[in-house]
């Protein structure tokens, strides 16, 4: 008797919700194993989390703060995740919006009025993440040199870099007056989101949600998103259609970094208020890539997913301060990670279900656990841009 | 050359050398099976907190060595798992991966972050050779795990070319479906080369901290060496030796800067340390284009899963 995994004859609406919610719990399980081992009460340190984060206004209100730049670095990931262009450089792309951001805000700031200010640093932002992109984009549409790593060493580059602004030189970001501890230059005033009353969410959640809806517009309604989708799924397909995947490559990879970049520009005119490295490093690009993963590449899935990990990112720092027991802030990342795991693996079991066979009769024998699907049918991120188109 | 700073320099850029090779020859073991595993960085976390902990409950250097090599390996199962049977894509696995292997390893390190290591791999010098000028304290002067993986690197190479498994491998890496009709068992080959990656990387990560700096800190312990390894891969168009002939190029990038802080030069440290990262990016380039892809070795079935087809 052998396990085969075989297509679902028939897909129902539920398989699609049931598999990621299963990953979730299944996740939780598995932190809970590491938190016993650690000498923590999973079921103390999981009501907590969920109290810190999704309960009181402050705690809801911190979740989406949090979740503000999640969205705007998850859109950049899946924009070009769903082509099958693998920027995973969005944390990169993000200082090196911050850098652009924060140059704008000092420099145009003081002399325009608050929403154009604002506008400005957002702007600015975008084109440092794009820039930033740009190397990238130029090497794999011309070369096809592998993006994943560009994209990844650029985002050393760009720590480095921002670093170096702030820590290493004197330059136009850093605060002259701060010489002991080395600080970014507070930008105008009036480059600043909007904040809603004491709460620290402010005009910037509305801003991504505007952003989520127009890639989803983008990608829907006009014909540069009709063909980020067609050599997404079939770079045949395009080459036939006489599709230059040059072009849309190079445009699929450089949106990605402007959504990167604009990811720094929020964090910068919303909560930073200066080019400020310790405040910027949070990981907010990487996480970005989960959240798409997660969402499976959909903007609107996008918004809710975010949320959630959001929330959990708020009840990571909450949990670090829990009377008795101070559970690490890194129990969140771990979370991240499992849920993320299971997430994926439990991805093929919506079209796909486990049976068991007698063995020898499959054209499979050998293997343990043998694969088999339809010849052709796509697999990966390709695959899954129909469910979310 | 006689300049004695320059020759530490180079004896460091060695030992420095060690733990991205290692990393590096099993990202290539898993490649050469036609399997890209981005979680180096992660599995080598795990490594490397796992073996500072037995380090420091057993005080035997061997057996943090060979656990924080399991740890990894163990860690490299679930990429198998995810990506051979059930099919997901192997660049969102991947990173996954790095994701969950951080989160532990730095949630596990927390409580021995800023601690000593007791025990950790001294140099083993070979009397007389290593009182030569230069190459005494370059070759003849270190820890045993870097002569080690220099034998690796010799035998991964023999494995490949000269063996029948290793040409197994490199078929399954080529084209499984062709393997796969020669009667060689595709996912078995697959799994057994990413865990043997990841029981690499896992190592890697272990003589960081027990080879290195032997403290554990979160962001210092690894900093992105397992990215480095993976760009390495490809520098070296998946040759062992050229991996290892790579890894010592890279391990001396990033020791210069100490060097240059150490002769007065005066360059800001922040520049100095985009170096490697540049000239991982300027050798992908030359190296790494569709064109030269081919020619210079890449799996042909690199990044694709393989689905048997079933009617």
């Amino acid at each position: 008797m052998r396990l085969r995994l075989e297509r679902r004859l028939e897909q129902r609406w539920w398989h699609a919700v049931a598999a990621p919610v299963g990953a979730v719990v299944a996740a939780l399980a598995v932190g809970a194993v590491f938190l016993a081992i650690e000498g923590f009460s999973p079921l103390t340190v999981y009501r907590e989390l969920f109290k810190a984060s999704f309960t009181s206004a402050f705690g809801i209100t911190d979740s989406l703060a949090i979740a503000t730049p999640l969205v705007v670095t998850g859109l950049a990931a899946a924009v070009a995740f769903r082509m099958n262009l693998f920027n995973i450089g969005a944390e990169g792309q993000l200082y090196a919006g911050a850098i652009g951001g924060a140059w704008a805000g000092l420099a145009l700031g003081p002399h325009l009025p608050a929403p154009l200010a604002v506008a400005a640093v957002l702007a600015a932002s975008a084109v440092g993440g794009l820039v930033w992109a740009l190397p990238m984009a130029v090497f794999k549409a011309w070369f096809g040199t592998s993006e994943i790593i560009t994209s990844l060493m650029l985002t050393f580059v760009a720590q480095y870099l921002m670093r170096y602004l702030i820590f290493g030189s004197r330059s136009y970001w850093r605060d002259p007056e701060s010489t002991n501890f080395p600080q970014g230059r507070k930008i105008a005033e009036a480059a600043e989101l909007p904040q809603f009353g004491t709460y620290r969410i402010g005009w910037g959640l509305v801003v991504v949600v505007a952003v989520a809806v127009a890639v989803w517009a983008l990608i829907r309604f006009t014909s540069v998103g009709f063909d980020m989708n067609v050599v997404g799924t079939s770079p045949e397909a395009a080459r036939y259609a006489g599709i230059s995947t040059v072009r849309v490559v190079l445009m699929g990879l450089l949106l990605s970094g402007a959504l990167g970049g604009l990811a720094g520009g929020i964090e910068v005119a919303g909560r930073a208020h200066a080019l400020d490295p310790n405040g910027l490093e949070l990981g907010l690009g990487f996480t970005g890539i989960v959240v798409a993963a997660l969402a499976r590449y959909n903007p609107f899935a996008i918004l809710l997913v975010a949320t959630f990990l959001g929330g959990l990112r708020n009840a990571g720092v909450a949990l670090q301060t829990l009377p008795g027991a101070r559970v690490p802030v890194e129990v969140s990342l771990m979370l991240q990670g499992a849920i993320l795991l299971f997430a994926i693996g439990a991805e093929i079991f919506v079209r796909h279900w486990l049976r068991l066979v007698r063995s020898g009769l499959g054209p499979a024998a050998g293997a343990g656990l043998s694969t088999a699907a339809d010849p052709g049918e796509p697999v990966g991120p390709a695959g899954r841009a129909e469910v979310t188109a | 050359m006689n300049d004695a700073a320059f020759v530490a320099l180079l004896a460091a850029s060695v030992v420095a050398g060690v733990p991205i090779a290692l990393a590096a020859l099993g990202e290539l073991l898993a490649e050469r099976s036609g399997v890209l595993n981005l979680g180096v960085e992660g599995m080598m976390l795990i490594g490397a907190v796992v073996a500072f902990q037995v380090g420091n409950s057993s005080g035997s250097l061997w057996l943090s060595l060979v656990v924080g090599a399991l740890a990894g390996g163990a860690l490299a199962l679930v990429h198998a798992v995810l990506t051979v049977t059930l099919r997901a894509s192997q660049i969102v696995s991947g990173l996954s991966l790095t994701i969950f292997g951080t989160g532990l390893a730095t949630f596990v390190g927390k409580s021995i972050e800023g601690l000593p290591l007791a025990t950790d791999f001294r140099p083993v010098a070979w009397e007389p050779l290593a009182d030569l000028p230069v190459a005494g304290p370059v070759v003849f002067d270190q820890d045993p795990i870097v002569y080690l993986t220099v034998v690796l690197s010799v035998a991964i190479t023999w494995y490949l070319r000269r063996t029948r498994a290793g040409l197994s491998l490199r078929s399954v890496g080529e084209s499984p479906a062709t393997a796969d009709s020669m009667g060689i068992a595709v996912a078995r080959l697959r799994y057994l080369h990413v865990v043997a990656g990841g029981v690499l990387a896992g190592a890697a990560g272990a003589y960081l901290v027990l080879g290195q700096v032997p403290a554990w800190s979160q962001d210092g312990t690894t900093s992105g060496l397992g990215w480095i390894a993976l760009a390495l891969v490809v520098f070296a168009s998946w040759e062992p030796m050229r991996v290892l002939l790579g890894a010592f190029l890279f391990g001396f990038s990033r020791q210069l800067n100490f060097y240059l802080q150490a002769k007065g030069v005066d360059v800001p440290a922040e520049l100095l340390s985009m170096l490697p990262y540049l000239l991982t990016i300027v050798v992908l380039v030359v190296w790494g284009s569709r064109d030269l892809r081919r020619r210079v070795g890449a799996p042909a079935a690199l990044g694709l899963p393989y689905v048997r087809d079933e009617r």
